[in-house]
């Protein structure tokens, strides 16, 4: 259970929201990017393309120290009350001097320690293998659930989402939601029976239902969301909170679940290109530890066009990001993975590797996968997170240093990034995976041991 | 002309005071207005485009471009008025579906629409059926813009097709949809009149519906 003592007082982030400065949102939009840029050049912070994996901690500790800035000086902004939350330096290094440095999933013989990891750390990640809400059908939600909950690499699992429930359109805000989000908790529990692991956590119950109404009516220990489970409350835009999501914040933390916050601002967008963003979005990680009272933090920085992270750009990004809190906090990190390319393509085997290899060297927990760019329905299974998982625990076997990992990277990042654009969009799930069995396709399958084979030759041995 | 490249210049600088000037000095040689917006300013907007297309630049200069260009054409636009004329400007509806706190998407189409000539009304996010409906009887919008990121809010489009029907408006405007999940056919199977997948297209979906130049690939929706 948590120990509110050790979090900022969540009254008073309330009463921030209703007295903060009135602000027009544009206006605090062009602020973050001109402090952002500001500030990348005052600690002179430098995207380089071939230092994917930047070795250099003092340009990570400056990232770090930029974010502070930023963070002090741009604030919170609450679009319901178009006001701006302020924190002080003291009210942030007490949090992040507070936070609890660990967070448990799952129940009895499942349950999972979660720990701040630290760059090149030689523990193993924790791997939260996740369906990323990808849409299916009502009658494929369980298999595919099931093909995550099974693996196991597996720490904990989460779910796709239904558009449709008993031929009715899944529609926000309406009762519909209500009754499709507990049928998704029920499921995915259901899924984690069927798996043999009736106890594993789920580290996000609720997919279907977004609304605070429709996801608080699915936590219920009877539809099968446990102590040890958990959900996410997001950052809706860059620095941005709701009420809606607030609201969500004051029901998590008096509940026995989780709350893991969600980041995932654009490179590109309203805080610029790499440098921006990654120091925009170590920033995020006040606004969830102070905002959220977030027990641990997910991020899924993006390419504004491309809708993925792993051109080169943003495996940069997770990487100083990643080293900059690891260096500096003890933050519970999870770093989540967002493919171009389908599923049992050889790319994204190549996506999924380079993916993991720079979160995990870089003192990140594991989270995979969005596959596709997050967009195509049906197209997800367990495979991917199991792939990402394993070069995660072979990049701890190895004992790999920024500098190996990089040149491995590096490689494979001229393998794929051409196709990024026009990345291939793989197979649906039925037809990578064998329906009877729930198992990957012989041709999934080898397609994993091929590349396996490729990697070697790189250097990289996955057995 | 060299009045022409240096407007255009100073949008891709985003540089105010220079855009303000030059459209004064268009001005006081007698340049034709309309000429001087579609040769000058909007050339500049279009490499602006590109380049962000390319991410050889990001959100933050794309804005300050627009604004720029905005500043230069209200020089024009109060030299018009003042001689009781306008640039006439045709008017979007624009908002993220109910629901929906995407709006990342919607606001790169406004800032392209608007450095396109268009009036774009921002209805903003999470906007009710109900309000693009009040919002069409108050403006009559040549077009309408909506945006929805999750299947369980474009579930609200056709729920706007109906009620834009039902209120007797639907052939009064133009209705274009665009988003992650929407797709072309299905943008056409609920009876839309355009989509288009980025911001780009969004602009030559627009132009074409309203009956300026332009086209798109998913325009046939
Ligand atoms: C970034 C993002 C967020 C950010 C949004 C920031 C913001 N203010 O916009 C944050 C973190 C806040 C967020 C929150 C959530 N998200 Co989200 N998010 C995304 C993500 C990864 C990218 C969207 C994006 O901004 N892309 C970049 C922009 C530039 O592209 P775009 O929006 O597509 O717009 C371009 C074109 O589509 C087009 N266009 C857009 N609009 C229009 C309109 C017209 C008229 C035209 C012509 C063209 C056009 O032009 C634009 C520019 O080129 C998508 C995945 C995806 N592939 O889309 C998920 C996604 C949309 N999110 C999803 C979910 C589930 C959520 C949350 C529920 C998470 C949570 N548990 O809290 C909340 C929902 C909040 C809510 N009620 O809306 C799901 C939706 C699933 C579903 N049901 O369909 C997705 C698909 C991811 C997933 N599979 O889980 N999310």
């Amino acid at each position: 259970m948590r120990d509110h003592g050790k979090f900022f007082d969540f009254l008073e982030v309330i009463k921030r929201a209703e007295s903060g400065e009135i602000l027009k949102e544009a206006d605090f939009d062009k602020k973050l990017g001109k402090k952002a840029l500001a500030l990348m050049k005052q600690y002179e912070i430098r995207y380089h393309p071939e230092s994917v994996i930047p070795l250099d901690d003092g340009l990570a500790d400056r990232v770090y120290q930029a974010a502070v800035d930023l963070f002090l000086d741009l604030g919170v902004y609450c679009t319901d009350t178009q006001r701006v939350m302020r924190f002080t330096k003291e009210e942030l290094q007490w949090a992040l001097e507070n936070v609890p440095r660990d967070v448990q999933y799952g129940r009895e013989e499942e349950t999972v320690s979660v720990y701040p990891r630290k760059v090149e750390d030689p523990r193993d990640p924790i791997c939260f293998f996740s369906a990323v809400g990808t849409p299916v059908t009502e009658e494929m939600f369980l298999p595919v659930a099931r093909s995550y909950a099974q693996e196991p690499l597996a720490d904990t699992f989460s779910g796709p989402l239904i558009t449709s429930y008993k031929g009715i359109p899944v529609t926000s805000g309406s009762p519909i939601e209500v009754e499709a989000a507990i049928w998704n908790t029920q499921m995915l529990r259901e899924a984690a029976r069927q798996s043999g692991r009736p106890h594993i956590g789920i580290h996000n119950f609720q997919s279907t239902g977004e609304k605070t109404d429709a996801t608080i009516a699915s936590a219920q220990e009877g539809f099968g969301a446990f102590p040890g489970d958990g959900l996410f409350v997001a950052a809706i835009a860059e620095m941005k909170v709701d009420f809606e999501r607030l609201k969500k914040v004051a029901f998590l933390r008096q509940s026995p679940y989780v709350l893991g916050a969600l980041y995932g601002p654009l490179m590109g967008g309203y805080a610029g290109g790499p440098e921006g963003t990654a120091i925009a979005l170590v920033a995020h990680h006040f606004l969830g530890l102070l905002g959220f009272s977030a027990e641990r933090h997910n991020s899924f920085p993006i390419h504004i066009h491309h809708v993925c992270n792993t051109v080169r750009e943003m495996l940069w990004l997770i990487s100083i990001v990643g080293q900059a809190l690891a260096r500096n906090t003890h933050l519970i990190i999870v770093s989540n993975a967002f493919m171009a390319s389908g599923p049992c393509t050889d790319m994204v085997i190549d996506e999924l590797c380079a993916h993991s290899l720079t979160s995990t060297i870089s003192g990140w927990h594991l989270n995979p996968s969005a596959v596709v760019k997050n967009r195509y329905p049906m197209r997800c299974s367990g495979m991917e997170p199991r792939i990402h998982a394993e070069v995660g625990h072979q990049v701890t076997k190895m004992g790999f240093t920024r500098r190996e990992a990089n040149q491995i990277v590096l490689k494979l990042i001229e393998g794929y990034e051409k196709r990024i654009p026009e990345a291939p969009i793989g197979k649906m799930f039925h037809e990578c995976y064998q329906m009877d069995k729930i198992r990957p396709t012989d041709e999934y399958e080898s397609l994993f041991a091929k590349k396996k084979k490729e990697w070697r030759e790189l250097g990289f041995e996955v057995s | 002309m060299d009045l022409f490249k240096e407007m255009a210049k100073a949008v891709i600088e985003g540089d105010e005071e220079q855009t303000v000037s030059l459209a004064k000095e268009a001005l006081a040689k007698g340049v034709d207005p309309t000429e001087a917006i579609e040769k000058g300013f909007a050339e500049g907007m279009k490499e602006i485009g590109r380049l962000f297309e390319t991410l050889e630049i990001f959100l933050p200069q794309v804005i300050i471009s627009a604004e720029a260009m905005t500043a230069g054409v209200e020089i024009f636009r109060h030299y018009l008025l003042g001689k009781e004329g306008d640039i006439p400007k045709k008017t979007v509806l624009l908002g993220t579906i109910q629901g929906d706190v995407h709006d990342i998407g919607k606001n790169i189409v406004k800032i392209m629409l608007e450095s396109n000539g268009f009036k774009v009304y921002d209805l903003g996010r999470d906007v009710p059926v109900s309000n693009f409906i009040e919002k069409v009887k108050e403006l009559n919008p040549d077009l309408i813009g909506v945006s929805a990121l999750m299947t369980t809010t474009m579930v609200h489009m056709p729920k706007l097709m109906e009620a834009l029907q039902e209120s007797g408006l639907r052939t009064k405007v133009k209705i274009m949809l665009g988003g992650a999940p929407v797709l072309p056919e299905w943008a056409k199977k609920i009876g839309a009149d355009g989509y288009g997948e980025s911001a780009m297209e969004a602009v030559r979906v627009a132009k074409r519906l309203v009956g300026l130049q332009g086209e798109g690939k998913g325009d046939k929706a």
